[in-house]
């Protein structure tokens, strides 16, 4: 940029600018008088102004050029400053036929268009004498910068995660993949919200039938506002009322990497930081990005962790309430005494008991996510202790169930998808009142409910459980144990991907 | 009415389908029915196989002539409507009893163990209730929770363990001491725990490759078989005869025999879990019940699986006496042995019906 060139500066401070209804100024320069305006010029610009209404940072500046008078109109808060410098003003004072080239050509009746236009950042260039309307795109919203991921942290592995803005996100997973094959087809979704979104994915390794299912899905689709991706999410999920989620849903550029390489389908959507990748499996909501960064050893330790935990977190303390509601001879004679003894001064029934401290947790974790972080520290400090110890000695809850309810709170924790997390969490809930109905029956009649609601959910139409039974070597590999990285070449079997 | 054409059951499904239809809670008290054969037991059910086996072939051969109809069509079609459809719905209430039978066996143990100070009827409802859940999902889905439950179940085996290192080895000899009329009455009592692979009569139009249908449920067969031969070993091998007499479910008293430091009575843990089994056994004749009424109304409405549904919970739930109600389901049981020789029946009238169109 040579703005050490410019034969004329304009200056774009706020306060110069005309915003809305102001007058032509009458520094115009003589060079610009010699062009008489075209009749139609000014009953144009008042009829944009009369569309436009009442957007206040609507900007309309008037700037005498070597083609006579241009009015640049432009939205305040979508355009940075610089880069209407560089793009409009320096190009219009001095090279402008720059801007003919680069600009594309508006019907000057089109208001609709004119408004959309502007809405999505775009600046248009009204040239007095002509009665021409011109727009380049020079929408550049303010982003933050990419940062350390929060929700989904590794210790090894790359540290950077997917930001608010859709280019960004897209530039992150297509510097992984340097491939002209990564294809992204842009849709806009969202009646009111004209929300952007993109699916990516690998032509030639995704399976086309995919494809057209989650385009026919996001086709379908009627509804207002997009604040979020997971509202795009629930509404093209498979079953929408289940309590699993049937999509992964991730932050990390290196996650999505790997399911695209697999076959499958990310979505991105412009202000949103997640990106939805569909076909997952429901091992795959216990599979870390880190496993693969790790020795094979360790990974398949840490999956089999939380694989597993989520079947304990769900079945610790419901087990305690059958346990001590219905079968007591189930435990040996010393254990139950013990047992007893924490629980002599309980006035409460195990299944209250449980409840009560499961809910106290759920407030505490509730509470600490909401609260400001230099207070959350303190009231979670006196929560465990509240919990912890008062709890105990004033012989509302037993201490041994203390033990279980917290194992089993951190235990929910462990799958890397917060959404998975949270889905243990209620569903531990049917777990404890069915305990309480009907004891270990009642646990198993839950747990045969969950298993046989998981084999009917699917995702994206391919089962959700799969593989029940390994199909391909693929899955047998990348399962619960992880198999050193030479094995893991093939792609898995819920992708249905051509290439192998 | 022709079933639907879709073929959506491979292979595995077939498989476990096979195999978890006949494991239910009859595997619970199988050595006491076989008790008339005292320690010589312990090989009856790959007896029992072959005779599984063999019975198999006139099921598959008839269903192969007719690879998109289920039983309830070929029996319209090979004995005419009103006689078919008689029989379609003396299969149907057949199966609700068989049901009511299984479910409220399952009951009565979790009453003597798990529940012992409930009245089953909520626990009935709410089993009834994931019953139509998992039958609301189709075959396949069905097909799907049984080979889950295989690989779920399949762990207890280990529970095994105990009963062999206490047990004496010295009782499976000798093989064969029992005479043919012992024999005919254990098959008489026992048989009824491998029952459960005649249902391919009615899943065959499902399965996509239906020339290794045979193949395919003879392997989930003969895991059922081998299955029940362990628990009979192992039964042999811990009990002494007089027990293997007298003990209901001397199965579920096998468990008792591990030992741990942290849990003293497994067989409730052992019991509960069996439900899956039950579940996987029941969700097949429910759906097979269903398809029943289905071709009886010709029409394909969900409201069949609920009266069928309902009416096994009166069946289980009304307080009539437990002899009469004994007699009921052993009469269904009786009523299976019937459907074992049924293809055999409807092969004569298929062939004599093709000689008949041939002239």
């Amino acid at each position: 940029m040579k703005f050490n060139k410019l034969k004329r500066t304009i200056k774009i401070s706020d306060n110069e600018e005309t915003t809305q209804s102001k007058s032509s100024d009458s520094n115009e320069s003589s060079q610009a008088e010699l062009f008489v305006n075209h009749p139609e010029a000014d009953k144009t610009i008042e009829k944009i102004k009369n569309h436009t209404g009442r957007i206040n940072d609507l900007i309309f500046k008037k700037i005498p050029t070597d083609e006579g008078i241009v009015t640049v109109i432009y939205t305040r808060s979508l355009v940075e400053k610089m880069a209407l410098q560089v793009m409009i003003f320096v190009p219009l004072a001095n090279h402008i036929n720059q801007i003919h080239q680069v600009s594309e050509k508006l019907e000057t009746t089109n208001f609709p268009e004119i408004l959309n236009r502007l809405i999505s950042g775009q600046t248009l260039l009204y040239f007095h004498h002509t009665n021409m309307l011109l727009c380049i795109d020079t929408y550049s919203a303010p982003t933050r910068s990419i940062t350390n991921t929060e929700t989904e942290s590794t210790v090894i592995g790359p540290q950077d995660a997917f930001t608010e803005s859709l280019e960004t996100n897209i530039s992150l997973v297509k510097r992984r993949i340097q491939n002209p094959s990564l294809k992204n087809e842009a849709r806009t979704i969202g009646t009111e919200t004209n929300t952007k979104i993109s699916i990516l994915f690998i032509e030639g390794i995704v399976n086309k039938d995919n494809l057209d299912k989650i385009n026919q899905r996001i086709d379908k689709l009627h509804y207002p506002a997009f604040s979020d991706i997971s509202i795009l999410k629930q509404l093209i999920e498979d079953n929408p009322l289940s309590p699993f989620p049937q999509y992964y849903m991730t932050v990390r550029p290196d996650s999505v990497t790997n399911y695209l390489l697999d076959g499958r389908i990310a979505i991105f959507m412009d202000n949103s930081q997640a990106a939805i990748v569909c076909p997952t499996t429901f091992l795959e909501m216990f599979i870390s990005v880190e496993d693969y960064y790790n020795r094979w050893t360790t990974a398949s330790l840490l999956r089999m962790l939380r694989f597993f935990g989520f079947f304990l977190t769900i079945m610790i303390t419901p087990m305690y309430v059958s346990a001590l509601t219905f079968h007591p001879e189930i435990l040996p004679y010393e254990l139950l005494l013990n047992l007893q003894e924490s629980r002599s001064k309980v006035p409460f029934p195990p299944l209250i008991e449980v409840l009560f401290l499961e809910l106290i947790i759920e407030v505490l974790r509730e509470a600490g996510s909401r609260m400001p972080a230099k207070v959350g520290q303190t009231i979670g400090i006196v929560g465990g202790i509240v919990i912890g110890t008062a709890a105990v000695e004033a012989g509302l809850i037993s201490n041994i169930l203390v033990v279980l309810v917290a194992t089993s709170a951190l235990l929910s924790f462990l799958p890397p998808i917060f959404l998975m997390s949270n889905t243990s969490r209620f569903v531990r809930y049917i777990f404890i009142l069915s305990a309480g109905l009907f004891g270990l029956y009642g646990q198993m009649l839950a747990f045969a409910w969950l298993i046989s609601h998981l084999l009917n959910l699917n995702s994206l139409g391919t089962p959700f459980m799969s593989p029940v039974i390994p199909r391909k070597a693929a899955d047998l590999m990348d399962s619960i144990i992880r198999f050193p990285i030479a094995f893991l070449k093939g792609k898995k079997g819920i992708s249905n991907s051509k290439k192998k | 009415m022709s079933t639907n054409n879709r073929k959506i059951l491979n292979g595995y499904h077939v498989i476990f389908l096979t195999q978890s239809t006949m494991i239910g809670t009859g595997i619970l008290s199988l050595p006491q029915r076989l008790s008339s054969l005292g320690y010589s037991q312990a090989f009856v059910p790959l007896l029992f196989g072959v005779i599984a086996s063999i019975s198999l072939l006139p099921m598959i051969w008839i269903s192969s002539q007719y690879k998109n109809d289920n039983l309830f069509t070929i029996n319209e079609k090979l004995l005419g409507k009103p006689f078919g459809k008689s029989v379609n719905l003396f299969i149907v209430v057949h199966f609700t009893l068989f049901l009511a039978g299984i479910i409220s066996n399952y009951m009565h143990l979790i009453q003597t163990t798990a529940l012992s100070e409930q009245s089953s009827t909520i626990p009935v409802f709410f089993l009834l209730l994931l019953l139509i859940y998992i039958v609301s999902g189709g075959i396949k889905s069905i097909a799907r929770f049984c080979t889950i439950t295989f690989f779920l179940t399949i762990p207890m085996l280990y529970f095994l363990r105990w009963a062999i290192e206490k047990g004496e080895l010295s009782h499976l000899l000798p093989l064969f001491n029992f005479n043919g009329s012992q024999f005919l009455d254990a098959l008489k009592k026992g048989y009824i725990s491998v029952l459960g692979y005649e249902l391919i009569m009615f899943y065959f139009p499902y399965i996509i490759n239906q020339k290794k249908a045979l193949k395919h449920s003879l392997i989930g067969l003969w895991i059922s078989i081998i299955l029940c031969f362990i628990t009979t070993l192992v039964s042999v091998i811990y009990y002494s005869e007089w027990q293997l007499k007298n003990i209901e479910y001397s199965v579920l008293h096998l468990f008792k025999a591990g030992e741990f430091t942290f849990i003293e009575r497994i067989d409730i843990i052992g019991i509960t879990f069996w439900i899956f089994l039950i579940l996987s056994s029941a969700a097949t004749y429910l759906w097979s019940a269903k398809k029943g009424i289905d071709s009886l109304r010709a029409k394909k409405k969900n409201y069949h699986t609920y009266l069928i549904t309902l009416a096994i919970f009166l069946f289980v739930v009304i307080p009539y006496s437990r002899e009469y109600q004994d007699k009921l389901f052993k009469l269904s049981y009786q009523i299976s042995y019937i459907m074992l020789a049924w293809p055999l029946l409807l092969a004569v009238v298929h062939s004599l019906k093709k000689k008949q169109v041939k002239q």
